[in-house]
């Protein structure tokens, strides 16, 4: 790739940022994933009950380390498909509403220039999306609970220093993943040129993939379900930890990203838009 | 063949290598979880009481585990496990627990009787503690 041609990708993410900054359900959501974890850790302090259903809820008023590992349970089942194709699933297929392919590409910018500026954006938001999410669990489970030695899952208890940085690590390996929602929420909406298939369908295949765990089935076929990977955090809060559901995690999500967005750039470049 | 086939091709591959076959929730690997984390939970229970310290191995946790449904030990579902253990004075101990345990390798394990006490204890200081033993999640690795 030539000097242009990054130059032409950065001017293309830095129009759709300002796109993106221009619109309110970017920001609203934003706004959430600052503020929830707070409103969840408040709530948690207050009442008598705990999330006993879920890793680390027993322990969410003993340590606020437990506060971010509880979110990260719940925002795996249901937030990260939604955060992660919200920009991904709507970023194409927003020009075919608008109809306005015609004049992106007859602007000096290639289909792939086009193509990378806009799934950089989508992964970019992502990546914000779910740091920011992170940093507010993990400020609100030490402001509102307080920074206590956590029991990890195989009973020890870790002091808060190493359960801070293992607490990040868990959120930092949700990332791969979460792009292989993006990448997935792209392709569909490359193909479908609609918002509400591209961000739709990929929670739908969240839901689905989530609801197969539920099923003793093949293991194999669980490790190619991308949600698995969002619970291979568990290995960081183990003693000894165990990493190779990480190692599985990412490749998977690595094989979803390339091929998503390899049918994603072959269909957008094959497609007749000159009319 | 086109590019993208060849790429799905190799995704699938790729994690066609990471396993299949059998169910890898199976009573070794529960036994082999449970027992240590137990004895980390009485170690820290131990501490949170304000009792004397003990080491984990000091307690010498042996699991028996089998799941409760015939004809099969191994895959997720409903399995009870038997630990026997020495207690802070070096008697013999067996508690039995119930656990629930799911297809990526967690569990949560509920003591089957009174005998470990209720969901909060009282420690030497008066205060009120969590009783870690009463019900606890873990994790294994099923890879």
């Amino acid at each position: 790739m030539t000097l242009r041609s990054l130059s032409a990708v950065a001017a293309v993410i830095d129009v759709e940022c300002a796109k993106l900054a221009a619109q309110i359900k970017v920001r609203l959501l934003l706004a959430v994933c600052a503020a929830a974890p707070f409103v969840f850790a408040v709530v948690m302090r207050i009442q008598s009950s705990v999330p006993s259903d879920t890793l680390f809820g027993r322990a969410i008023k003993e340590s606020g380390f437990a506060v971010p590992l509880v979110v990260l349970g719940f925002a795996a089942l249901w937030a990260f498909p939604v955060l992660t194709s919200v920009v991904g699933g709507d970023i194409f297929s927003a020009e075919d509403r608008y109809g306005t392919w015609k004049t992106v590409l007859t602007r000096s910018r290639s289909r792939a220039e086009v193509f990378a500026g806009k799934v950089l954006t989508a992964i970019g938001f992502s990546c914000i999306a779910v740091a920011v999410l992170a940093l507010s669990s993990v400020a609100s489970g030490v402001l509102v609970i307080g920074p206590q030695p956590l029991v990890d899952l195989t009973g020890v208890l870790v002091p808060p220093s190493q359960a801070l940085i293992r607490v990040v690590l868990a959120w930092a390996s949700v990332l791969p993943p979460a792009l292989g929602f993006t990448a997935l929420a792209v392709v569909l909406s490359v193909a479908t040129k609609s918002s509400a298939a591209g961000i739709g369908l990929p929670v739908v295949a969240g839901l689905t993939m989530q609801l197969y765990t539920f099923v003793d089935g093949p293991e194999m076929v669980r490790q190619l379900m991308i949600t698995s990977a969002f619970g291979a955090w568990h290995g960081l809060l183990s003693e000894p930890p165990y990493y190779r559901p990480l190692v599985h995690g990412a490749l998977v999500s690595a094989a979803y990203v390339v091929v998503c967005l390899a049918i994603a750039y072959r269909m957008l470049r094959r497609r007749d838009i000159g009319g | 063949m086109p590019g993208p086939v060849r790429l799905a091709i190799a995704a699938v591959a790729i994690a066609g290598s990471i396993g299949c076959g059998s169910s890898p929730i199976t009573q070794a690997r529960i036994e082999q979880a449970i027992a240590p984390t137990f004895a980390n939970l009485v170690h820290a229970q131990v501490k949170w009481l304000g009792l004397p310290p003990m080491a984990a191995s000091d307690f010498a946790v042996r699991a028996s585990c089998r799941k409760l449904m015939a004809g099969s030990n191994s895959g997720s579902g409903e399995w009870a496990c038997t630990l026997v253990w020495l207690g802070p004075d070096r008697q013999p101990l067996r508690d039995s627990f119930d656990l629930f345990v799911t297809t990526d390798g967690c569990y949560t394990a509920t003591a089957s009787g009174e005998s470990l006490g209720g969901p909060t204890l009282r420690a030497t200081d008066g205060s009120h503690v969590r009783n870690l033993l009463y019900a606890f999640d873990g994790c294994f690795d099923t890879t």
